[in-house]
């Protein structure tokens, strides 16, 4: 766990001394603005890019004429960033919700598993975002095909990652349960659930973004008239780049905030996993 | 250490804490808290019970064929007895282990612990088994790993885990007091292997069966462990069924070591260890224990030759 410090002679004195380390304050602030010079870095480069270049606003505005249009209109932004968000998270709710009651059943036994496997392959080689429509036909133009589409993107990671989280537990606790006649409620609880779940939050992570590409691709297939995907569907099409670009942004900041949430809560239920040995945890893996 | 045990009895109740007073307990309170044997070496402070292996046989199939895995195997063991099966891998040790554990069925002959089938010993918590890795949960601290066994199946347990205050001074008795509260990932290797054995005693099963628990640890910390271990079984004196490759740990910790044969699995020489009790690192040197070392060599050396 700890690393010793190499021992070194400081020349002409015979003493042994550590080598010399930044202060630990001062690495730890440094990992914490990294993330933020990466991004501030590549903004700069494409705001030089379109500035020195001459690009046309059409083809690309720049960062910083984004973000001044963002701030005059938060209002907009915000109204449909909510429909959106809500969306999402919806889908992403009922995904989880279903994986863990499939993949609790497909762990438990062979036969749902066999039986459940071509339904996830074929679900898994399908490009879900033709779902939409489909659903559009089924539920109308409201709210739920939105959510739905979410949720299908959500499903297959989930429970792939979930069933192969209950599935792989250490054979050797399995069986010290086993040998104190541990029910199989008991074995779930207290072995195979627990364990699964770096894979869950691994999955977890992974659909935040997913989420929010089906909830927009249900709002641009689904003749909607609120939510981000809507915003920038009119913004190409009306030619309104600002509006496309600003829903873009928009949306990626959404993704940013999820993932950075779920971190957080995946680096105090998972401390006592070895992916948070990393110095931040899981917020460093992102 | 004896003023740790006296320190241990005022939270023991019922049939455990008879035991530990070396008075006899009822018939209805489980043959389980009989007196220690003098094999054993021990005093009236045992709360081990009976196996009985009578003629067990047992065939793994391997595709159209079966794997004959263990052969009419006959053991006897007295309640609060230290028996270690030792022999040459693929001789059915782990095999045998989990046969009388009741985590495997067999084909022949019968096994009994304290009068029970493996499976109703199982059921009732009378066996507490130690794996050869330590299996901690790494989401639970060195407290909490401690009581897992006995947080499941509690309506089944005949025989009541050890309190709270009493695993607490186990811990402490293997130097994990100030550790309660560390996730394993904490731990070194040595420690980890020390909480797997605190949590085996911590069920309060008559019967322990230990697989190779010492094997993935260095030398100089499994000298340790068994030590350690000693002290804590000479403390309670449980019925324990120690599965190793090492003939100085089987020598040190056991009463008797039966040495097994491969192909079919089979016991083929008992050795009877006569060294007094309780033991301590000095007997290493003792002229038994070398008459011991190399019986049970020269037995493991004529099972290999064959």
């Amino acid at each position: 766990m700890t690393t010793e410090a190499t021992q070194q002679s400081a020349p002409g004195t015979g003493t042994k001394q550590p080598p010399p380390q930044r202060p630990q304050h001062v690495r730890r602030s440094a990992m914490t603005v990294a993330p933020i010079v990466g991004l501030v870095v590549v903004f700069a480069i494409w705001e030089l890019y379109v500035r020195v270049f001459n690009v046309s606003p059409l083809t690309l505005p720049t960062p910083w004429s984004i973000l001044v249009h963002l701030r005059e209109e938060p209002g907009f932004y915000w109204r449909h960033a909510q429909v959106t968000l809500l969306e999402a998270a919806w889908g992403y709710g009922l995904a989880l919700g279903a994986s863990l009651i499939v993949a609790t059943f497909m762990a438990h036994s062979r036969f749902v598993e066999r039986s459940s496997m071509p339904v996830i392959v074929l679900l898994q080689s399908t490009p879900v975002a033709v779902l939409a429509p489909v659903f559009l036909i089924w539920f109308g133009f409201g709210y739920w095909p939105k959510v739905l589409v979410a949720a299908v993107f959500c499903y297959i990671p989930f429970t792939i990652n979930e069933f192969t989280g209950l599935r792989s537990v250490d054979p050797n606790a399995y069986e010290l349960l086993r040998s104190v006649s541990a029910s199989r409620t008991e074995i779930f609880w207290k072995l195979r659930f627990p364990q699964s779940l770096p894979y869950l939050f691994s999955a977890g992570r992974l659909c935040v973004g997913l989420a929010l590409v089906g909830a927009v691709i249900g709002e641009m297939f689904g003749g909607s008239t609120e939510g981000l995907g809507n915003t920038a569907r009119v913004g190409q099409v009306r030619l309104l780049i600002d509006q496309l670009w600003g829903s873009i942004f928009v949306l990626a900041f959404i993704g940013v905030i999820g993932n950075l949430l779920l971190a957080a809560v995946e680096t105090r239920v998972l401390r006592w996993h070895s992916s948070q040995d990393l110095p931040g945890g899981s917020a460093a893996a992102l | 250490m004896r003023g740790r045990i006296q320190g241990l009895q005022p939270a023991m109740t019922g049939p455990c804490r008879a035991a530990y007073d070396g008075a006899v307990p009822s018939p209805t309170s489980g043959g389980s808290r009989t007196a220690a044997p003098s094999a054993a070496g021990s005093s009236a402070r045992s709360i081990g019970a009976p196996v009985s292996i009578s003629g067990v046989s047992k065939w793994f199939p391997t595709g159209r064929s079966f794997l004959h895995a263990l052969d009419e195997i006959d053991i006897e063991i007295e309640p609060g007895e230290f028996v270690s099966l030792i022999g040459p891998s693929g001789c059915g040790k782990s095999t045998l282990l989990r046969v009388v554990g009741g985590l495997l069925p067999y084909e022949l002959g019968t096994v009994t612990v304290d009068g029970n089938s493996p499976a109703q010993a199982r059921d009732t918590k009378q066996i507490g088994f130690a794996p050869q890795t330590p299996s901690l949960l790494g989401w639970r601290t060195v407290r909490r790993n401690v009581t897992l066994l006995a947080e499941v199946n509690r309506r089944g347990a005949i025989h009541p885990p050890l309190s709270e205050s009493e695993i607490l001074e186990l811990l402490e008795t293997v130097g994990l007091g100030d550790f309660l509260d560390r996730l394993p990932k904490e731990l070194s290797g040595g420690m980890q292997q020390r909480v797997s054995l605190v949590r085996c005693f911590a069920l309060g099963a008559p019967v322990l069966l230990m697989d190779e628990p010492f094997s993935a640890l260095d030398e100089i910390t499994r000298n340790e462990m068994r030590y350690l271990l000693l002290d804590l079984w000479e403390r309670t004196g449980h019925t324990v069924v120690f599965v190793t490759h090492s003939i100085p740990e089987a020598v040190i910790l056991s009463d008797r070591v039966l040495v097994m044969a491969t192909k079919p699995g089979r016991v083929v020489h008992a050795e009877t260890i006569t060294l007094p009790r309780p033991r301590s690192v000095q007997m290493e040197d003792d002229e038994r224990y070398l008459v011991h070392m190399r019986n049970v060599r020269r037995s493991l050396g004529e099972v290999s030759a064959r």
